[in-house]
């Protein structure tokens, strides 16, 4: 005996069953083919079991085995990883055009003429340079004097304003530190609790939950974008997470968290908050915000501190040992010690007459007050390297410090177009890979539609030959 | 062969438009403002280039105004000297009229022409440029020489409250130039003086007092055997200090004009540095706008593609 009429339904109908769940899934990827975290599936058949009958083996159709999700776990890592550098370079890039901005340091002018010239404390230093020189033809000319103090004001402000928007870029960089580990910290949970429901689904199910996947593989890139992590696939279908070196998250719990913490001098770091133990971390936009805190911005406040103490020093050196109109002497011209409180001295703004510009003692009567021995010896100042400078003049040393963090920005910026590159690649070869294809679904669409229709057909044949059997019969 | 998603070539397209979009703002922004550096990070090496020459041309700038203030004092001083030298004149010629031929009416008149010669070059040492005495060396905010009269009105003496420091001004790094005279140095060392000057012999005040005292008293002697010698150092003297002076003049101008040739130098190399090449620019510009409808179009022509399909499948 073959297999009978009835078993030849059955297979119809078993395949008809298999075909609409292929236009099931076809549609569920459909349906997904906009969402950038999807992964496609592929619904797995195999012929059902077969039947020994007295013409041999017989097929009994075909049936669903499951649905497969179709990823590549090493395109997954590589982009976690990549994402972990992006980030970190954004970041980067993001503080140091903050800073670049807060420097205020930018060529103005036009290509019809010489004109170009610049701003911020570049101008302000040769104004304030200029106005000596000025002053040194006439040293006891009041109005020259008021220009003298009133471009060292400027000066002064300037320095000010710079370090008190670098103390700010700095403190949000801080802000922004501690959000991140807010963020990287909840994503862990998350990523926890995922975990647990991946595991109980294969457990009960025995295939895997493909769209938790799809949602766990979105939190863990999202917390590569915050740090460089490693992920431990386990047999389970759970991941293991460790940052620095510090499992985070084993199973369905969280181990440990991120701590920020005072490392010493308001300087912010992280730690595990159980294992107290601090974190290495190279990537992501964590590491990013300490990198540019304690790097590029922290070396750019620096040179600006240094240079307005030599410029405090080296200018009142000068200038105590000079004479006032009223024959005052030993007096400061510049008060503070560093660029966040340099500030012209409020005696000599009130009183310009007090400005020490004669190498002599003047007399009461200041018929004497043509001396400008000390005056030009502080416009002379702005020639001079100094060895608190590097060897350089005031202009030499704040040149160098703006090509510094020109350049610190500068590498940022082609890193980050590298990444972006980079980025562009991998997520090709993901989409190649995971991306859902119009062309190919509609194709499955209409590969489903015909075997079901096919099948009808056949459950139709067997009817009818069912109905011609049974019209015998009666007849 | 590699698979291709329905997003692949969405995706890539879009990463490429903005690409080119970027690379057009950056282009588009270079040719409005006409500037390849404007900020640090567009190109660090020439940035600080363009602030070290930018502080020089500053300072070149400065050395120029510092000449024009000192041209100014030393042509005010070159008139006042002049003046002097024209009394120097007149008394030298009222000094050789007044020989033994003259009446002592005569020596009256010329007696009193002197005194009010000494009046004017009173005048003229006391000579002011912007509010300051120009011979009183740094002692400049008065008179530097004071004239005292007798009760019928004759000079008695005439003293100088200047000193003998001349201030000196940059006119270049490192160089610095004091461009007058003081009104008397009598120390044998540093600046020139004036009026009096031990080392020429100069003493022109007082060879003046002699000269109106010896007409007055009727002196011919003297005048002719003294005052007149002593008024020809006096007058050298000042024709020395006035050649002095075109010389410093002579000097400042051929300074200014090295330091004008060097600030169009600076500002030349500044544009290099700083100016985008628009010729270029215009070029790019016009490569990343093909290259964007190049882009476009196929997007265009991707989704054509699809549309295709699903309406074929249909």
């Amino acid at each position: 005996m073959s297999l009978g009429l009835f078993s030849v339904l059955n297979m119809a109908a078993r395949t008809m069953d298999t075909q609409q769940a292929g236009i099931e899934v076809t549609g569920q990827n459909l349906s997904n083919v906009n969402n950038p975290n999807y992964s496609r599936q592929v619904l797995d058949i195999s012929a059902s079991a077969s039947v020994a009958t007295s013409v041999g083996v017989e097929g009994t159709g075909v049936q669903a085995t499951g649905v497969q999700q179709i990823v590549s776990q090493v395109v997954n890592t590589q982009i976690q990883a990549e994402n972990s550098a992006s980030s970190y370079w954004q970041t980067q890039q993001q503080a140091l055009q903050f800073a670049q901005t807060d420097l205020g340091q930018q060529v103005t002018g036009s290509s019809t003429s010489s004109s170009d010239s610049s701003q911020g404390i570049a101008s302000a230093l040769s104004n304030f340079f200029n106005d000596l020189q000025t002053l040194s033809t006439e040293p006891n000319s009041l109005s020259e004097r008021q220009v003298v103090i009133g471009d060292a004001s400027t000066l002064a402000s300037q320095f000010n304003q710079v370090s008190q928007q670098l103390g700010s870029l700095t403190s949000q960089l801080n802000g922004q530190l501690q959000t991140d580990v807010t963020n990287g910290n909840q994503l862990l949970s998350e990523i926890a609790g995922l975990n647990r429901q991946i595991a109980m689904a294969q457990a009960t199910t025995g295939s895997s939950a493909n769209d938790l996947l799809d949602q766990r593989e979105e939190d863990i890139e999202n917390l590569a974008n915050l740090t460089n992590i490693s992920v431990a696939p386990q047999s389970d279908g759970t991941v293991s997470i460790s940052i620095g070196g510090v499992q985070m998250v084993s199973g369905d719990s969280v181990t440990d968290t991120m701590h920020v913490y005072n490392a010493g001098g308001g300087q912010m770091l992280v730690q595990a908050a159980t294992a107290g133990t601090p974190l290495t971390l190279t990537g992501g936009s964590i590491a990013g915000e300490i990198d540019a805190r304690d790097g590029p911005v922290a070396t750019l406040s620096d040179s600006l501190n240094n240079l307005a103490t030599q410029l405090i020093v080296a200018v009142n050196g000068v200038y105590q040992k000079g004479f006032s109109l009223t024959g005052s002497t030993n007096g400061l011209f510049f008060v503070g010690a560093d660029a966040s409180d340099i500030a012209v001295n409020s005696d000599v703004v009130n009183n310009p007459a007090l400005f020490q510009a004669s190498g002599v003692q003047i007399t009461p009567d200041q018929d004497d007050t043509g001396d400008n021995t000390v005056v030009l010896k502080m416009a002379q100042l702005a020639n001079q390297t100094s060895g608190g400078l590097n060897n350089q003049t005031f202009s030499q040393s704040y040149a160098n410090t703006v090509a510094t963090i020109g350049q610190s920005l500068s590498s940022a910026n082609n890193e980050v177009s590298d990444q972006e590159t980079v980025q562009q690649m991998l997520q090709q070869q993901r989409s190649s890979i995971s991306g859902v294809s119009l062309v190919e679904e509609m194709g499955n669409l209409s590969t489903y539609q015909n075997a079901y229709e096919a099948s009808a057909h056949v459950m139709t044949t067997v009817d009818e030959m069912l109905q011609a059997l049974l019209t015998v019969q009666t007849s | 062969m590699m698979r291709v998603s329905s997003n692949t070539i969405t995706n890539s397209l879009i990463f490429e438009m903005n690409r080119v979009e970027l690379n057009q703002a950056q282009l588009e922004n270079e040719v409005t403002t006409g500037l390849a550096v404007q900020n640090p990070s567009d190109n660090p090496a020439a940035m600080a280039s363009i602030l070290n020459l930018e502080a020089e041309s500053s300072s070149v700038t400065q050395y120029q105004s510092n000449i024009t203030q000192l041209q100014e004092q030393a042509s005010t001083a070159s008139s006042a000297m002049e003046s002097l030298q024209t009394v120097a004149q007149s008394a030298g010629e009222i000094a050789t009229e007044a020989d033994g031929t003259a009446t002592q009416q005569d020596l009256n008149n010329y007696a009193t022409q002197v005194t009010q010669l000494i009046q004017e070059a009173a005048q003229a040492a006391n000579t002011e440029s912007q509010g300051n005495y120009v011979f009183g060396g740094t002692a400049n905010n008065q008179p530097p020489y004071v004239v005292n009269l007798n009760s019928s009105g004759q000079v008695t003496s005439v003293s100088y409250q200047g000193n003998t420091t001349v201030p000196s001004v940059e006119i270049a790094e490192g160089v610095s130039l004091s461009v007058l005279p003081v009104g008397a140095n009598t120390t044998g060392t540093g600046p020139a003086g004036l009026i009096t000057d031990t080392r020429s012999g100069a003493d022109f005040f007082n060879h003046l007092i002699s000269l109106q005292n010896d007409l007055l008293s009727g002196n011919t002697g003297a005048i002719s055997s003294t005052d007149l010698t002593n008024l020809q150092k006096d007058s050298d003297n000042i024709t020395q200090q006035i050649a002095t002076n075109g010389a410093v003049q002579q000097r400042m101008t051929a300074e200014s004009t090295i330091e004008q040739d060097r600030s169009a130098a600076l500002g030349s190399l500044t544009s290099s540095q700083a100016d985008a090449d628009t010729a270029t620019v215009m070029e790019q510009l016009s490569q990343t706008q093909t290259a964007f409808q190049a882009a476009a179009q196929a997007t265009a022509s991707f989704n054509d593609l699809t549309m295709t399909i699903l309406n074929y499948l249909e």
